[in-house]
């Protein structure tokens, strides 16, 4: 570079880029940018922000530095020795309850806490909602502070009285943090917080009610490592240890499953992106081969060309990248403030490196994409100012597509950071490209057969997408998957929950009561027949966890992540029954027919959970029952339609094995809608049985499903603008020969509405394709979420047939408006430039 | 006589076809001398592109020698005999060859600007007043005709101040009279600031205006031909 300098180079660079951006020569390809490094930056910064909170409440996340949580209250011994050890105490516990008050009944979640909790991090309340909340402190015997949504749900106030069981509190602040249910993203019911010495009154917990109870510990690492030591082996089986750690795993867990799906949908937005960046760089470079010819006239070296517009293009990159960082950043805003009932509501600031690693993206795509067609502007010979048919020598194609695929798989690799997950889809991705653009491009041709005799604008208009039938094919196949992604989301956000609610019978439950205490089980169901409601049998449950089949501990039999886990990590709700309840049906085994005979009674086990558990007719099991275990051995295997919302049950005793342990009852019964009052009623006179309303509960489902869905929305926005970009870039790159054509047929005597039904039928085509593609892949994995992932009965969906029109209209649209130039063209000046 | 400035020693070229090596231009040796024109005549396919190209070093030739300023061309590599042309010549073209993203004033100040001067900006105006422009400086190449991009072209060619002028048919897109007017100022020009002249053309009254003519048939020169 000895003529130019480097800083005279960047000078130079920057001016002609000012000068192309001008006139308009890079609005496409700063746009796909764009559109790439937003998408990346929104999603980084959502998950980074997200990781961040957990990684700030590390500690604070259960409001304690270890936690001794049981169904059953913790022995005095295991409280005793952490006194002892000098560790600071709280204690809590939780039930869900329905709070009632003279406006109605609401489900809540309770929790009852001393005063000396938490032991890590600080409520926050406000003295109204909304209002300016303050840290620290907790309600005293008598009030409740409870979150606003309570308050919303049952049109209160700060300062009405509700009555949580048989006690009536006061609500005196309105709860808007607990260190301890940060991670709670699919809390269902708002939280309504008591302090203990009320707990007694309420009248709620009872022996065999569904309770957790909470020991909270604070102190120095190795008193409470000595404290775990000591207590640990004699945990009882509904008994666990929870420290920072294992609540930070649970909420990975989700956290990542959410994170990796928006980081599928973004790096579908960067893929996208990238292919437009592709064909709008090839223009770039395709459009200065002149430019790169007559600079070398001017003197300018090779590598100075080169220099030249590789700055060009990297200044342009590193603008485009600020932007789009910028427009991310804002972007994840708005996904935060659509998901924000879901998510914790103080999330710490991303920091700057989201943003950097999606300018960084932005980057790698325009080297991977864009060096290939730049590097030919170095081998553009200068004899082209003489003779302009002399073209460069064309790269190899492995360089063009290596270097493409290459900077595809970085980009994967660094969103999922999962190398065999990049190969699968990189190798998946291509392989599917290839198959199904192979499918159109067969299309295609044989359209144009099928067409050979029709009019002048079908020819015309199909000629251009023959053309250049792999630019054809890629964009119809961009568009189909953007198609498919509405689709889907429409499908699922709409169709299934109606079908599944269609499904149910008119009079199926609408309430379930539980916790009913064996005292109250005859005047509870008596009060349901004078209501008239249609009730299923009050069945017995005892709480109890599965502790060993055969003989061998059940967690060692159970891998982590198998489905099984969920029916040994929690207490199970065990009954009896003489006879096989309704909905159930027998798929292996006897149902018994007596009382047992032999030392150990019989169980009958729903057939899912015996699979994923490995359980077989004649399996001994044992379960720990409130501190005793208790034997049984696998008698039958039972399906069950969990869609009829009675009660279901996993395991069914033989009659008469288990009546010797705290029992409560439980039912579900229809009350049909207008008897609120008698529902209120009916909870205030059993204030121990928790009346869960299911309507309501699935409206909470719908509303949450709603948020959801809106986020996906929201991401596939920039899904939809990198498929514009790639429309825009593709017809960009066909602009000029476009508008060649245009003038000379002009000249010819064609008249612009023959030029503009050509456009509308070759884009009208394209969009009909995509839209097709769509159509048909959505009814194929409806039909496979149907099948397999909802066990519904699959039916067409006739509305499908609606998105070939749709991409029709849109594609079409938007390749008439992005062509218009090449109507607009006066035929003369673009037949004069030849 | 001034000093040489340009001179072709057995000049040929010969490129691979489909039926064997296909000679475009036989050899042939001429000499220029600073302020010189020399026209180069002949019809379409005769080579007249192919000699002007290897004079200005765009092309390197199959034999012979290019002495260009001083400078063995063959001896360069494509970068070194990029700062010769840098240096020392300039271009005009049949087709304009003006940066449509670029308004005239600009295309006259790009090799000014890749020299790093810092009166870009007033002496490609200076120009293109000479040229008569001065009204449409900030005019696109697409909103000017092509008699006034030739003569933006003129403007930028001149504007590196060469020693050695390339003009590839300047009026071949021109119609007669906008040619002429191009023509006067093309010479006008090469006598003020003394640049040798060297141009390819089918216009025989263009061709008659240089002082020296050569014509070309078939890659054979048919005779240097003084005026």
């Amino acid at each position: 570079m000895a003529r130019l300098p480097l800083l005279r180079m960047i000078s130079l660079a920057f001016r002609q880029l000012l000068r192309d951006a001008r006139a308009g020569e890079l609005r496409v390809l700063f746009f796909a940018l764009l559109v790439a490094v937003a998408a990346s930056t929104a999603i980084g910064y959502f998950g980074a922000r997200l990781n961040g909170a957990m990684v700030l409440r590390a500690t604070e996340f259960l409001g304690a530095d270890l936690v001794l949580e049981g169904s059953s209250p913790a022995r005095e011994e295991q409280i005793k020795v952490g006194k002892e050890l000098g560790l600071q105490h709280a204690q809590i516990v939780e039930f869900s309850s329905v709070i009632a008050t003279d406006n109605g009944i609401q489900l809540s979640s309770v929790k009852a806490a001393d005063s000396a909790y938490p032991l890590r991090g600080a409520l926050k309340s406000a003295a109204q909602p909304f209002a300016q909340e303050k840290p620290g402190g907790g309600p005293t015997s008598g009030e409740a502070w409870v979150e606003p949504r309570l308050l919303t749900a049952l049109d209160l106030h700060v300062g009405d009285a509700i009555d949580v069981g048989s006690k009536t509190v006061k609500v005196t602040r309105v709860l808007t943090y607990e260190p301890d249910r940060a991670g709670n993203f699919y809390s269902l019911t708002p939280r309504v917080l008591i302090n203990l010495d009320d707990l007694k009154a309420t009248g709620i917990v009872q022996p065999g009610s569904r309770v957790s109870f909470r020991e909270l510990w604070r102190g120095e690492t190795p008193a409470l490592e000595s404290y775990r030591q000591t207590i640990k082996p004699g945990l009882d089986a509904n008994q666990r240890l929870l420290d920072g750690r294992d609540g930070n795993q649970q909420i990975g867990g989700a956290l990542g499953k959410a994170e990796r799906y928006l980081n599928m949908a973004s790096l579908v937005a960067v893929l996208l992106a990238g292919v437009a960046v592709a064909l709008s760089a090839t223009r770039f470079a395709n459009r200065r081969f002149d430019a790169s010819a007559l600079l070398r006239c001017l003197g300018l070296s090779r590598r100075e060309t080169l220099w030249l517009f590789a700055l060009q293009l990297a200044i342009l990159g590193l603008l485009a990248s600020l932007a789009g960082a910028l427009l991310g950043w804002f972007a994840q805003l708005g996904l935060f403030a659509l998901l924000h009932d879901l998510l914790p509501a103080d999330v710490p600031p991303g920091g700057l490196m989201p943003a950097i690693a999606g300018m960084g993206t932005g980057l790698v795509a325009l080297a991977g994409f864009a060096l290939p067609p730049l590097a030919a502007l170095g081998r553009v010979p200068p004899l082209r100012v003489l003779r302009r048919d002399i073209l460069p020598i064309p790269a190899s194609t492995w360089s063009v597509y290596g270097a493409a695929l290459l900077a595809l798989g970085l980009i994967m690799w660094r969103m999922s950071l999962d190398l065999v997950l990049t190969f699968a889809l990189l190798g998946g991705g291509v392989i599917a490209a290839l198959l199904l653009g192979s499918l159109l491009l067969l299309g295609l041709q044989g359209l144009r057969r099928g067409l050979a005799g029709a009019s002048l604008p079908w020819r015309l208009g199909l000629g251009q997408l023959l053309r250049q039938p792999l630019a054809a094919a890629g964009q119809a196949l961009a568009f189909g998957l953007i198609l498919l992604s509405m689709a889907l989301i429409a499908l699922l956000r709409g169709e299934l929950l109606d079908t599944w609610q269609n499904q149910l019978p008119k009079d199926a439950p609408n309430y379930f009561a539980l916790n009913i205490l064996p005292v109250d089980k005859d005047t509870f169901g008596a009060r349901l027949h004078e209501l008239q409601a249609q009730a299923a049998p009050l069945y017995p449950v005892v709480p109890g966890r599965l502790i060993s089949i055969n003989g061998e501990p059940v967690q060692e039999l159970v891998t982590k992540d198998s489905s099984g886990d969920k029916a040994v990590q929690r207490d199970l709700s065990l009954t009896w029954a003489a006879d096989l309840p309704e909905g159930n049906e027998l798929t292996a085994g006897q149902w018994w027919t007596a009382q047992p005979t032999g030392d150990v009674p019989g169980v009958s086990v729903e057939a899912k959970v015996a699979e994923s558990l490995k359980l077989k007719l004649g399996d001994h099991l044992v379960f720990t029952v409130a501190g005793v275990n208790r034997e049984a051995q696998v008698t039958s295997l039972r399906s069950i339609n969990w869609d009829n919302f009675q009660p279901n049950f996993f395991m069914i005793f033989q009659p008469g094995t288990l009546q010797d342990l705290p029992t409560t009852y439980l039912t579900s019964f229809y009350l049909a809608p207008g008897h609120d009052k008698e529902i209120i009623e009916l909870s205030r006179s059993f204030p121990a049985v928790t009346i869960l309303p299911i309507d309501a509960l699935l409206e909470q489902l719908r509303s949450i499903l709603a948020q959801v869905t809106i986020a996906i929305e929201y991401v596939l926005l920039f899904v939809l603008a990198a498929g514009m970009a790639v429309l825009f870039s593709g017809l960009q790159s066909t602009l000029d020969e476009r508008i060649r054509q245009g003038a000379l047929l002009r000249a010819l005597g064609a008249e612009r509405q023959l030029l503009i039904k050509a456009r509308r039928i070759e884009f009208g085509l394209l969009g009909a394709t995509s839209g097709l593609l769509a159509a048909l892949g959505a009814e194929l994995v409806s039909l496979a979420l149907y099948r397999y992932a909802f066990d519904l009965p699959w039916h067409p969906h006739p509305w499908l047939l609606l998105l070939p029109v749709i991409g029709a209209v849109m594609v079409g649209g938007a390749g008439v408006f992005g062509t218009r130039r090449a109507l607009n063209a006066s035929p003369l000046t673009v037949l004069r430039e030849g | 006589m001034g000093e040489s400035i340009l001179t072709a020693q057995n000049l040929s070229k010969v490129v691979p076809s489909t039926e064997g090596e296909l000679t475009i231009l036989h050899p042939l040796s001429l000499e220029l001398h600073k302020g010189d024109s020399l026209a180069i005549v002949g019809a379409s396919g005769s080579g007249k592109s192919t000699l002007l190209g290897l004079l200005a070093g765009l092309d390197l030739p199959s034999q012979g020698e290019v002495i260009l300023a001083g400078h063995a061309l063959s001896t360069l590599d494509e970068d070194q005999r990029a700062r010769v042309r840098a240096e020392h010549v300039g271009f005009v073209f049949q087709s304009f060859q003006l940066l449509d993203s670029l308004n005239a004033l600009e295309n006259v100040m790009l090799p000014l600007e890749l020299d790093g001067r810092k009166d870009a900006r007033e002496h490609a105006r200076h120009l293109l007043e000479r040229v008569g422009l001065g009204q449409r400086l900030s005019h696109s190449p697409r909103q000017l005709s092509g008699g006034e991009q030739q003569r933006v072209a003129i403007a930028r060619a001149f504007a590196a101040n060469p020693d050695v002028l390339f003009a590839d048919e300047p009026t071949g897109n021109l119609d007669s009279h906008t040619g002429e007017r191009i023509t006067d100022l093309l010479f006008e020009l090469n006598k003020e600031q003394g640049t040798t002249l060297v141009l390819v053309t089918h216009d025989e009254r263009l061709a008659h205006r240089c002082r020296r003519l050569i014509r070309l048939d078939a890659g054979h020169l048919v005779g240097p031909l003084e005026p």
